[in-house]
């Protein structure tokens, strides 16, 4: 089979356009000049690459800035010989735009639907001595500013023993900073500020905070909270590529409505194994929300806004907890009052521990 | 056979329209959309082929041959580079700080800046020889072998030297590293000479140097003539007020309205200069925008995109590429013998460091 077509032809050595015959012969052709034959070149090696003008542009694999150019009604035996036009790129050509749309649409929103889910599969398979190890880079000894006093310490063993069933792979510490806030952290550490122990007017308050932090500990919320903005950056970061954004949102970490709420559930559950009234947790979240805006922006110099940004307050959960409370029930303290004092003064009794930052942490 | 460029009006010539540009911009942001932006690697390959197919260089139309996939590569390898350890550094400096140890995270986030800084000027190196490694002209190439770790260096410490003396030496730095840029890229077998002197640029970085402080001598001139002439303001009552408001109101305005006239001023300046200093064997370019050109090209950007909500924001590289076409300019001869294939290695990746770091183009 031979036929005759006429082309524009570069052939990548030198910029001297070529006006050339193609003539095929079965899976083959030869680009004819004329006093110069090139070829031949197999179809199999042709590619395509752009659309310029009026003329689609073919490459030959291999063979840099090699060309050839046709325009205008392209013969049918050549047209089948040549590879598909590129539109949209690869996927989208095969699948035709109203279904890869619809296509890539579902598979985004399955993508987004993966990462907010899967870190509550993923969080547990974590072994814990990773989450222990990152639990001690992230936080170490607190550059000194654990607070420990030997009637303190022994306070403070009693409530979250109290509070949890294996207190041993808990790390509780009361650090000496004077903010009112609590964090849980990877590897069973939870920290509570000295500012909320100091403003609390009963033990039972800081036993319900503590175990709110436990059981975020306990449900795992840490690590899921982690991998959860990691994934989420990483699927999001897509859209601007802003490397820089990825760690700001990584870095902004947050629990989900539903993990508080399980670590309040899990908070009440422990208060009334443990006989504490869940009346002081009431009264301490009462305290905070009936603050208005003013007293709220005052309150930020003493960190209350610190435990208000990362812990959502609301009625609610105020109330939650005023129900929980059982009628007729023998409720104790969570400590004796030897007790709560030597927690309450433990940071000023150890006069060796560290206090606030040291460095301006905005 | 030569040509005689001398003879012509211009040698570049853009033939595009925004309506068929539309027709690419809008199903491209669409498929963006849906696919949580990764698909705007193959978006914005989209827009390259078709304005680089509607620009003529003397006869023959301009070939952009990069893929979609070599983009999306260099987004992952630059956030394997960069973002991963980012965050990595970013975890740990967090960990030493709560430990303490402020001094050795201060020094680890001025290295992991030290480093960013040198990625920035090799990333606009490769941008650039990765453009010119695929765009074609008559079958023939450009492209560099210079992989660009040097001119990182040179970018450092010349932008440092820039700042240096009160930032006065910000135009010697910026025609410096252009001169150093382009002098590392060839097309076909000629090396680009680009040779643009820093000198002349120095009036119009005055001029934009010194609005802020023009603004503020004239506002001071204007309160001593007014307390000359009406004494106190108290005397002058509500309306020595009011007048002394509007005042402030025109001292912010003009402010906020000659400091980005002044940048674009001295921003045309610069690129005339740069362009106008560069050459390709017997070729010499010329950039023909003037200062009232920049001018009414930005105000009608700022238009198109506010009357339109923001959706004009897709037409910004239409925009561009055609302002930039329309006041190229090209003198001297072209042997097309001559012109032969460029050697140079092209890199299997694209502009992923650039688009990490979200700095704008040439």
């Amino acid at each position: 089979m031979s036929a005759f077509f006429d082309a524009w032809h570069y052939d990548g050595k030198s910029a001297v356009r070529r006006k050339v015959e193609v003539q095929i012969i079965g899976a083959q052709f030869f680009l004819l000049e004329t006093e110069r034959r090139h070829g031949p070149f197999a179809f199999s090696d042709i590619e395509y690459v752009t659309h310029k003008d009026d003329a689609d542009v073919y490459g030959l694999k291999g063979t840099d800035g090699w060309r050839l150019m046709l325009s205008g009604p392209v013969p049918t035996d050549l047209n089948a010989m040549l590879p598909a036009r590129r539109n949209y790129g690869g996927w989208v050509d095969r699948l035709g735009f109203g279904k890869a749309a619809v296509a890539f649409t579902v598979a985004s929103a399955a993508a987004v639907a993966v990462v907010l889910l899967s870190p509550q599969w993923l969080a547990p398979l974590i072994p814990s001595s990773v989450n222990e190890k990152l639990g001690d880079a992230l936080v170490g000894d607190f550059g000194g500013r654990f607070c420990s006093t030997p009637a303190g310490d022994a306070a403070l063993k009693k409530l979250v023993a109290s509070l949890d069933a294996n207190p041993d792979d808990l790390q509780v510490e009361v650090a000496k900073i004077d903010m009112i806030n609590a964090v849980a952290l990877p590897g069973g550490k939870v920290i509570l500020f000295d500012g909320l122990v100091k403003q609390a007017r009963s033990p039972d308050e800081v036993a319900g905070v503590l175990a709110h932090e436990i059981g975020h500990v306990r449900e795992k919320h840490v690590m899921q909270a982690l991998l959860r903005q990691m994934g989420l950056a990483v699927v999001l970061g897509g859209i601007d590529g802003n490397s820089g954004a990825l760690v700001n949102n990584m870095l902004s970490m947050s629990y989900s409505r539903e993990s508080e709420a399980e670590a309040d559930a899990h908070s009440m559950k422990a208060l009334g194994g443990a006989n504490i009234s869940p009346i002081g947790t009431a009264s301490f979240f009462d305290r905070l929300s009936e603050m208005d805006g003013s007293a709220r922006s005052k309150a930020s110099d003493n960190g209350i806004a610190g435990y208000m940004s990362s812990h959502p307050l609301s009625r609610s959960r105020k109330d939650a907890f005023e129900k929980s409370i059982v009628k007729g029930k023998n409720y104790k303290p969570a400590l004796t009052p030897a007790e709560w004092t030597e927690l309450k003064t433990m940071c000023t009794q150890d006069r060796k521990a560290k206090s606030g930052f040291g460095f301006d942490f905005n | 056979m030569n040509d005689d460029l001398s003879q012509r009006h211009s040698a570049f010539r853009f033939h595009g329209s925004w309506l068929e540009f539309a027709r690419i911009a809008f199903p491209n942001l669409l498929l963006t959309i849906v696919t949580l932006g990764i698909y705007r690697f193959w978006a914005t390959t989209r827009e390259r082929e078709y304005l680089w197919s509607k620009t003529d260089f003397i006869d023959e139309r301009l070939e952009w041959t990069g893929k979609g996939m070599e983009l999306f590569v260099g987004f992952i390898m630059a956030f394997l580079l960069i973002g991963l350890p980012l965050i990595v550094i970013q975890l740990i400096s967090q960990g030493l700080i709560f430990r303490g140890e402020a001094i050795l995270a201060a020094a680890m986030t001025l290295m992991m800046f030290l480093l960013l800084f040198y990625l920035t000027g090799v990333a606009y190196f490769r941008a650039l020889r990765y453009r010119l490694s695929r765009t074609y002209w008559r079958g023939i190439r450009g492209g560099s072998d210079d992989p660009g770790f040097q001119y990182g260096v040179a970018y450092m410490w010349k932008s440092v030297m820039g700042w240096l003396p009160i930032f006065l030496g910000v135009p010697w730095s910026m025609i410096s590293l252009w001169n150093d840029r382009w002098n590392a890229m060839s097309f076909g077998p000629h090396r680009f000479s680009a040779t643009a002197e820093w000198k002349p640029l120095m009036k119009r970085y005055l001029l934009f140097y010194l609005v802020p402080f023009l603004v503020f001598i004239g506002a001071v001139v204007f309160g001593i003539s007014m307390a000359a002439s009406g004494g106190t303001p108290d005397a002058l009552g509500s309306t020595g007020m009011a007048v002394g408001a509007i005042f402030a109101i025109v001292a912010v305005l003009s402010f906020y309205l000659f400091l980005p006239l002044a940048a674009l001023a001295y921003y045309s300046k610069y690129f005339r200069l740069a362009v106008g200093g560069l050459r390709l064997h017997n070729l010499e370019f010329d950039f023909r925008a003037r200062a009232p050109d920049w001018i009414l090209f930005f105000l009608a950007n700022m238009a198109i995109v506010i009357c339109t909500l923001g959706i004009g924001y897709i037409f910004m590289p239409y925009r561009n590429w055609k302002f930039f076409v329309d006041h190229m300019e090209a003198y001297g001869e072209i042997n097309i013998d001559d012109l032969t294939q460029s050697e140079t290695v092209v890199a299997k990746h694209g502009e992923g460091l650039l688009d990490a770091f979200d700095v704008g183009a040439i």
